[in-house]
């Protein structure tokens, strides 16, 4: 690689950036949910840095809110995040030529977008994915940990009416499409949109795994019968 | 009991992030499931698509300005390959859209 060593820090800071714009409208509605939960403001604040990740955080709180056992708000928050389980699958090969000390820490910032990031810009030359997964990583995180604490200070600012939540749909369907780099994977988005439909039902959005699952599923036999 | 909770549950999202890299760190990976995790990205991304979209009751909550802004969105990130790009087009036409009906 004759890149310079700082090019992957700033692309992966660069291309955290945008990702980020969804998740802003998120940490104004985890201040209102820590607020309607009854529960103090830093301590509310303090599951950024010991969970990392909204979905699971706004989850426990609502339940928590709602009077739920903390073995119930903890397992649905944990069902939730039970996708990053397959992320986890899916990084391993990428983690084996790498330092122990980066499996701790590049786990502690595995979430969707880093994960989307790691697997629409393939990078082979091990330190030059450890900089980027590191930097993109940690500007989300950095964003992450100042907006929530803006978000349980202020409270709503953002007026719902607006639909600024719808962000996040827009933002997610443009990175399914860049990591749909070929018709089969765009044939699997389009399968697990269907199956994630028909599971939706299912509690703690656990929907989304069984129709991940599935999807690969159907993709692999599917593409090895085309190949007889 | 909510410090509780909280610590809990960072524990345990931590684990399920870390557990695979740390388990498969010397695994040989055979060809399929290799194969089988190149689907992940795609297929976990249209999930939370469709989850954002959907009430905890599976219900579909999105209109004509949502199905049209996504639309665009794509459309958009599969020609110019720019995020950015595609959440403007997306937001803009689900706010024109929306303002029109």
């Amino acid at each position: 690689m004759n890149t310079f060593p700082s090019q992957p820090v700033l692309q992966g800071a660069l291309d955290a950036l945008p990702l980020f714009i969804p998740a802003l409208p998120f940490a104004f509605v985890f201040g209102v949910v820590v607020a309607e939960a009854g529960i103090p403001e830093l301590l509310g604040w303090s599951s950024s840095p010991i969970i990392f990740g909204g979905a699971i955080q706004v989850t426990l709180f609502t339940l928590i809110g709602e009077g739920a056992s903390v073995a119930a708000a903890v397992s649905a928050a944990l069902i939730v995040g039970a996708r990053h389980m397959l992320y986890s699958v899916t990084l391993a090969p990428r983690f084996q030529n790498q330092p122990t000390w980066f499996r701790w820490v590049g786990a502690y910032v595995l979430i969707d977008q880093v994960f989307v990031l790691s697997q629409i810009k393939p990078i082979d030359e091990p330190v030059a994915f450890r900089r980027y997964f590191l930097a993109a990583g940690f500007t989300f995180w950095a964003l992450w940990m100042i907006f929530t604490a803006l978000g349980v200070a202020l409270g709503p600012v953002i007026p719902t009416e607006w639909g600024v939540e719808f962000a996040a749909p827009v933002l997610f369907v443009s990175l399914m499409m860049a990591a749909s780099n070929r018709r089969d994977k765009l044939c699997s988005a389009a399968v697990a949109m269907g199956l994630t439909y028909f599971f939706a039902a299912l509690p703690s959005r656990a929907g989304i795994l069984v129709a991940v699952i599935f999807s690969v599923c159907l993709m692999l036999l599917f593409t090895r019968k085309q190949s007889i | 009991m909510i410090t509780l909770a909280i610590v809990l549950t960072g524990f345990g999202s931590y684990a399920m992030r870390a557990f695979f890299i740390f388990a498969l760190a010397h695994y040989t990976f055979p060809q399929i499931l290799l194969r089988a995790l190149e689907y992940v990205a795609p297929t976990v991304m249209a999930a939370l698509v469709i989850s954002m979209l959907t009430s905890p009751k599976g219900e579909l909550e999105a209109g004509l300005p949502e199905l049209i802004g996504l639309t665009c969105a794509a459309t958009a990130a599969k020609t110019t390959g720019n995020h950015i790009l595609a959440l403007i087009s997306g937001m803009g036409t689900f706010w024109l859209i929306g303002a029109i009906i």
